[in-house]
């Protein structure tokens, strides 16, 4: 006996962001840094604070963190990314 | 009816599973195929359009429709009088409360733990007696698998994909049961949760795995309360101090003994009791996180309202269950009910 069966999965595709262009150097720039906030992130992100000014002569680097790390970035972090030249964001424990 | 999901032919029931399972599409059981047939079957027994829209799964921006998840709940064994069931609880976990995408995303590994209550599980022979939470009947056995299929295959729920689990627990294959409500002395969970008398409703809770207690040593209620609350120290210990839903299973040996308490008394001791200074963490081998605030108390319960208390089990034993949330308060329980709107404004004109 054969079967014609329904495919199960959401088949419509959620268009995928466009990455913004790379920048040719990070020498004055400006780095966001969104962190989820658990505890393995602290020492993580303030080495490569400390990696990002001292080796690639970034100007500024803004350390968020999430209010919840289960959920998507606050609105008022989000709204302050336009101001940074790369953002540097992930999942950690 | 119009079904827009793509077909696929297989040659025989065999086949039919090496092409869920070589997709990634089941949970490693065998499924029933979802034919046209089937699928519009539970459509139309729950009356909704193929295309209705049950919600948006929001931080990935993904679509739920009533057809995507029939085809679900067809391959994980539903007839279509269990379809309206699946639909609510799927609703109730789209609600922003219930924070959907981290409770299935996280490393916690919690499962979504689900409990009927109302006419409609006498209407489908679930049972909230002998094994409740284990396989107990059909239809909670199917209703909860579905829910977890609808998850790996519309919203990609897979582990190693969306689903980051460090470890799971087995309520991921299915974690649902029917409250036992005509054995009960108490208010129903659904109307303990705002549902008037006589709806049928479902709770979902993003939820660990239960942990199992025993105490048939005594008839008295608070001693018998103490050992619910002494696991639920035990899980602020070894787990998380964060306050959240807890849910207790309740079986009729001990619901015996607790008669003359009603479930908004049992919570108010429970939410005194099940407390730990952080201090206790240094007893457990976390000592790094006391830091300075070793005397500050965290309650299981923020407050008595946010404990789940359920009555199902089999007739005899002084087992019960305390089943824990996934991570504190950030994701919440969320009571739904089933074919009725209960805080809708009535139609005007």
């Amino acid at each position: 006996m054969s079967f014609q069966v329904l495919d199960p999965t959401n088949e419509r595709a959620v268009p995928l962001g466009q990455l913004a262009p790379r920048p040719g150097s990070l020498q004055g720039k400006t780095v966001g840094i969104i962190s989820n906030g658990k505890e393995g992130t602290k020492g993580f992100f303030a080495h490569l604070d400390r990696v990002l000014r001292q080796e690639f002569g970034v100007g500024d680097v803004a350390i968020r963190v999430k209010s919840n790390y289960s959920a998507p970035a606050d609105a008022y972090i989000v709204s302050e990314i336009a101001n940074w030249d790369a953002i540097v964001t992930g999942i950690g424990d | 009816m119009h079904l827009i999901s793509k077909n696929h032919a297989a040659e025989d029931i065999f086949a039919v599973q090496e092409l869920y399972h070589s997709n990634g599409w089941t949970d490693g059981l065998p499924i029933v195929p979802p034919t046209q047939q089937a699928v519009e079957a539970c459509l139309e027994w729950a009356m909704l359009p193929p295309d209705q829209l049950i919600g948006i799964e929001p931080v990935r921006a993904q679509a739920v429709t009533a057809e995507k998840l029939a085809i679900n709940a067809v391959m994980a064994g539903c007839l279509p009088m269990h379809f309206p069931v699946v639909v609510t609880a799927f609703t109730a976990m789209l609600d922003e409360k219930f924070l959907l995408h981290g409770a299935t995303a996280s490393t916690g590994g919690c499962a979504v733990f689900v409990v009927l209550n109302g006419p409609i599980r006498l209407e489908l022979g679930a049972s909230g007696g002998f094994n409740a939470l284990g396989n107990s009947d059909r239809a909670t056995a199917v209703i909860g698998r579905a829910l977890r299929l609808a998850l790996i295959n519309i919203l990609d729920v897979r582990p190693g994909e969306i689903d980051r689990s460090t470890l799971g627990h087995p309520g991921k294959f299915t974690y649902c049961v029917a409250e036992d409500e005509e054995d009960s002395p108490w208010l129903a969970l659904a109307q303990q949760r705002g549902m008037p008398p006589g709806v049928s409703a479902v709770t979902v809770m993003a939820a660990g795995a239960p942990r199992q207690i025993m105490n048939e040593w005594t008839t008295e209620p608070r001693e018998i309360l103490e050992t619910f609350a002494a696991e639920m120290r035990a899980n602020l210990r070894h787990y998380s101090l964060h306050a959240g839903n807890y849910a207790l299973i309740i079986p009729k040996q001990l619901r015996e003994h607790l008669a003359g308490w009603s479930k908004t008394e049992i919570a108010a001791l429970i939410h005194e009791r099940a407390r730990i200074p952080r201090r206790e963490w240094a007893d457990v081998g976390k000592a790094a996180v006391v830091r300075d605030r070793g005397d500050s108390i965290y309650p299981a319960l923020a407050s008595p309202e946010h404990l789940l208390i359920v009555a199902a089990g089999g007739p005899a034993g002084g087992f019960g269950a305390v089943i824990p949330p996934w991570l504190g308060p950030k994701s919440q329980a969320v009571t739904m009910a089933i074919g009725a709107c209960v805080d809708c404004e009535p139609p005007k004109g």
